[in-house]
């Protein structure tokens, strides 16, 4: 099974993009697709309408929809073991958390009228391919430019020009899909660390002060500069992220983690 | 290093409603200037964006593109470093928000080019040879006007992004000088082809492509009579926009003097 993941801002032309590719793979292969969004989406029966493939829509609520997307991850591969591809569209509203993961193919479309790509965090530094979109509204000199800055931020990424309207360059990255790794039974792992839940903020709170909320973010901060980054379970936690925050909630000591001892 | 480009040659695709094309094939060879032409919506821009793509019947249109009767590959068609194939679309509006300079500089680098000094300096000169209201390079992008930002994406074709391969799509309807943009564009050696509902650019072209419902219905070779009439249609839009300067200058115009000049030309031609 391969497991594709497309991120990029809503608008930018993911699932226009995504059923031209899935146009291209259908015949050769069993697919499943999966849209995440916030709060609602109707593209899982578009998509199932369009090109009779089994299709699911998954929605965060009140939950980011990126963590949302990491946690309904493994039920979704459970369910679907008969296939050979799935594709997974995500809501595209962070450009910090991207869910790619290490073991499959992570796919950033990418609007090129959004302003500069060094903006742009792990949704794009992290992508293993980048699928430039809306190229025809601008002029060649721009899109080699915007090209050129991809790259200083992501030197490895595969770059593709797509249009989501006529569907040019589906079929470039349909071949990039056919040419990735397949997945075995394995857990998966996040290309990336998604932000923890360091203030109080993340927990529901809603009054703005100078106080505790700014407190407890500013500790977090420095416990972050001190961890090591590794997740690497010595201090009893699955990451550096789980043990600042048990830190901070007086359930974990500093002194757990063998790098800051030192 | 610079591949050498003699032919390029378009295998028929579909139309718009799925029909086969019905030529064999048409080859473009080094040095020839063709036009594309047909309808508004007919699908002359399409054309060009299969050819800027070297398309491999993956677009629309499921045409082919060869290069020296080859295969292009992939580096070919998507590395800008290696690029073949220039291209002036119809879109005019620039949306990256730096100085003329800063840009222009941006895109030497990207292309894998050093700059060489007073290069910028050419493309801006040039940019002013095509535009009535001239540019500097401090000016910021974004202010530019249409025909501004025409003039400036014409001289960057001919100086930065040089390459055997030059698509223009309704140069025309720009609002620059037209011919002068040619003759920065068009250098021997090259390929050439634009799209046009000009009549005079049409048939002072080689050959002419011919585009209805998506597809390409006929092939033309431009005959010696019409490139003689071509001349004629440019020397009386000429005559037009000497009126149209004299209009802008505020001064009035009494009568019109239209007369035909003799056509400096070694063959003899009838009109």
């Amino acid at each position: 099974m391969k497991f594709i993941i497309f991120a990029g801002t809503p608008g930018s032309g993911k699932t226009s993009i995504i059923k031209y590719i899935i146009q291209e793979l259908k015949n050769d292969s069993k697919l499943f697709f999966a849209k995440f969004d916030c709060l609602q989406t109707l593209d899982n029966e578009r998509i199932t309408q369009e090109h009779k493939i089994p299709a699911v829509k998954k929605l965060s609520g009140e939950l980011c929809p990126d963590h949302y997307t990491a946690l309904e991850i493994p039920k979704i591969i459970k369910e679907n073991q008969d296939k050979d591809i799935i594709i997974l569209e995500t809501a595209g509203l962070c450009l910090r958390c991207s869910p790619y993961v290490k073991e499959g193919l992570g796919v950033n479309v990418l609007d090129i009228t959004s302003g500069d790509p060094s903006r742009y965090g792990p949704i794009l530094t992290e992508a293993d391919i980048v699928a430039i979109s809306k190229g025809d509204l601008i002029s060649q000199a721009e899109r080699e430019i915007f090209r050129a800055k991809v790259l200083k931020v992501n030197p490895k990424a595969k770059i593709s020009e797509v249009n989501g309207l006529t569907g040019e360059g589906a079929i470039d990255i349909a071949e990039f899909i056919k040419e990735s790794p397949v997945i075995k039974n394995e857990n998966l792992t996040l290309k990336h660390s998604m932000p923890s839940a360091l203030c109080g903020y993340c927990y529901g709170n809603r009054i703005i002060d100078e106080k505790e909320e700014h407190q407890r973010a500013l500790a977090g901060k420095e416990l972050k500069n001190l961890v090591p980054g590794l997740n690497c379970g010595k201090c009893g936690f699955k990451s550096c992220n789980e043990f600042i925050r048990a830190v901070l909630d007086g359930k974990a000591k500093k002194e757990q983690c063998p790098f800051i001892k030192q | 290093m610079r591949e050498e480009i003699n032919k390029i040659t378009i295998l028929p695709g579909i139309n718009k409603f799925g029909e086969n094309e019905r030529f064999e094939k048409i080859d473009i060879k080094k040095g020839q200037v063709v036009a594309i032409v047909g309808h508004t919506g007919a699908g002359k821009s399409q054309l060009l964006y299969d050819l800027e793509r070297l398309a491999q019947k993956d677009t629309k249109s499921k045409r082919k593109i060869l290069v020296n009767d080859e295969v292009p590959d992939k580096e070919l068609r998507f590395n800008p470093k290696r690029k073949l194939i220039a291209s002036l679309a119809q879109s005019m509006n620039f949306f990256t928000d730096m100085s003329v300079g800063d840009f222009l500089q941006l895109h030497l680098e990207s292309r894998g080019k050093k700059s060489k000094k007073g290069l910028i300096k050419e493309v801006i000169d040039e940019t002013n040879k095509i535009t009535g209201e001239t540019i500097s390079p401090k000016m910021n992008l974004l202010n530019l006007s249409g025909g501004q930002s025409r003039a400036l994406m014409v001289s960057d074709v001919a100086n930065i992004s040089i390459s055997p391969i030059i698509l223009i799509d309704e140069i025309e309807n720009a609002g620059i000088r037209k011919e002068e943009a040619i003759k920065i564009l068009v250098e021997e050696g090259k390929i050439i082809l634009i799209v046009t509902h000009d009549p005079s650019l049409a048939l002072s072209a080689d050959k002419r492509i011919i585009i209805k419902n998506g597809g390409v219905v006929k092939i033309l070779n431009t005959s010696l009579k019409e490139k003689g009439i071509a001349h004629y249609l440019n020397w009386i839009e000429n005559y037009g926009l000497d009126i149209r300067e004299k209009i802008r200058k505020g001064e009035e115009i009494k009568n019109v003097e239209i007369y035909c000049e003799p056509i400096k030309s070694k063959n003899k031609i009838q009109i």
